[in-house]
């Protein structure tokens, strides 16, 4: 998804992950539409929804491991998770998400250590943890040099492919769109401008989009 | 600006400028006024404290030496001093905690418990712990017992406003990325919240405990136990060489506590 400063694209993302409640739409996600539901039927219907932001977000003064494992939480009730545990299954399965972000080997540092583009990798086995169906990029790379927005860029079209996820990314950096996306949209103004597959792109409609930006 | 805007204002500038001289002298004036009215209200006499000086320096020559040979007697107390500092502080933690999360902006479940949540700390901390003392020793008797939940529930009111204001200040990215994965509230504050400000959390609490330590003192006037009793038993029997030993045994408790709380906050860092 691309679009200029202000047109919107977070708003869209936030309004899909139903942080905010769209005034009108639906929001559907395996024929559930996300926008009648609240309160513990949303928790529920928006499991496999999973999101990152351009920050990593993680509890710096956890470990990596109990980081990722802390994504599956929302599938456990019981009272050992209240209290600040995490089941022992989920530990397991933090390694493997750890292993397919490729940094298996740093689980048990705090997560406060790690550098932007390591720890948004964390966050990204964060998400996996979630088992989405979809995963919600806001700025991913944002904050990230060219060479680590790369590999975080890979790694989210590795996974698309891999863990057979939908990813809706917002970017801004028109080459990356090019270079990784299978179908770009465009936003100006609050609305869409375009919605086209990556290979029919023309680059006029891209600068079409910044355009109102410098007038 | 032009010229001729630029004269008046020069003017209005000489004018203000007289204005605020005039104003600083009649705050000096009034401050004179209201420190002179203080010591008229206080009856201050300092013709009194000359002829005093006599009386005092008989009690201090009484006093000496301290007589160590009760140095049995007052280990006791003591460490109910300390245990009333101690147990005070866990209380007081326990008790506010959950308070804070109520009490904290950013994540109370609802504006009333917010403001319900507020009025209690305020009002733990408004009513000094020697007045809880007071009540809690017309409640349950005399001894170290009213004290420890005085000291609890007085506590409230500083640990639960300053963990609030921790919470407040945290860093809330990590909260909301853990709520939106569905975690449930209960599990975000544990996983998410805890983890963030234990430090903090700690540090306030160790100050906290240094405070408690301290003020058992005065609860000991109260009737509820700790050296402040045995202080009080013994000014009442004029056993002034007593009264000098517990006053050192306290400066070196109070001390040690302030220390012990100094070095384990720095290692918190």
């Amino acid at each position: 998804m691309l679009g200029g400063n202000g047109s919107g694209k977070t708003t869209l993302l936030v309004c899909i992950s139903r942080m905010l409640r769209p005034t009108a739409g639906e929001i559907l996600l395996s024929s559930t539409d996300l926008t009648k539901l609240s309160g513990e039927r949303l928790r529920q219907a928006r499991l496999p929804l999973a999101m990152i932001w351009q920050q990593a977000s993680l509890v710096r003064r956890r470990s990596v491991l109990r980081n990722v494992a802390a994504g599956a939480l929302g599938r456990y009730g019981g009272l050992w998770t209240a209290l600040g545990g995490l089941p022992a299954v989920e530990r397991r399965a933090a390694y493997d998400h750890l292993r397919a972000v490729g940094l298996a080997a740093l689980a048990g540092q705090r997560a406060g250590t790690l550098s932007g583009g390591q720890a948004q990798r964390v966050a990204i086995a964060r998400a996996l943890a979630q088992r989405p169906q979809v995963l919600l990029a806001d700025e991913p790379v944002a904050s990230l040099d060219p060479e680590a927005a790369d590999d975080i860029m890979r790694l989210l079209r590795h996974l698309a492919a891999h863990e057979h996820l939908a990813v809706l990314c917002v970017l801004h950096q028109v080459e990356l769109a090019y270079a990784y996306a299978d179908r770009v949209v465009g936003i100006r103004d609050g609305t869409m401008a375009f919605d086209r597959p990556c290979a029919e792109l023309s680059r006029d409609a891209v600068r079409e989009l910044y355009l109102n930006e410098a007038a | 600006m032009s010229l001729d805007t630029a004269a008046p204002q020069l003017a209005e500038r000489r004018w203000s400028g007289a204005i605020s001289l005039a104003l600083r002298l009649v705050m000096v004036v009034a401050l004179l006024a209201i420190v002179v009215q203080a010591a008229i209200v206080v009856r201050a006499r300092p013709q009194d404290l000359i002829t005093g000086a006599y009386g005092m320096a008989d009690i201090i020559r009484r006093a000496m030496p301290p007589d160590f040979s009760k140095i049995g007697m007052v280990w006791w107390p003591a460490l109910e001093t300390i245990d009333l500092g101690i147990f005070g502080t866990v209380g007081g933690v326990i008790m506010a905690l959950p308070l804070a999360v109520l009490a904290a902006a950013n994540v109370t479940p609802s504006r009333y418990l917010y403001y319900l949540a507020r009025g209690v700390i305020g009002f733990a901390r408004a009513v000094p712990d020697l007045v809880w003392a007071l009540l809690f020793v017309t409640a349950v008797g005399l001894g170290p017992f009213p004290g420890a939940l005085a000291l609890s529930v007085h506590s409230i009111g500083m640990l639960g406003r300053l963990f609030a204001e921790t919470i407040e200040h945290m860093d809330m990215g990590p909260i909301d990325a853990l709520s939106l994965t569905g975690a449930r509230r209960v599990q975000v504050f544990t996983h998410g919240i805890i983890p963030s400000i234990l430090p903090s959390l700690l540090g306030i609490a160790l100050y906290r405990l240094d405070e408690n330590i301290r003020s058992p003192l005065v609860l000991g006037f109260v009737g509820a136990g700790g050296i402040g009793f045995e202080l009080l038993s013994a000014m009442s029997l004029f056993q002034y060489q007593l009264v000098s030993l517990l006053l050192i045994i306290t400066f070196v408790i109070v001390i040690a506590a302030e220390r012990l709380s100094a070095l384990l906050r720095a290692r918190l860092g």
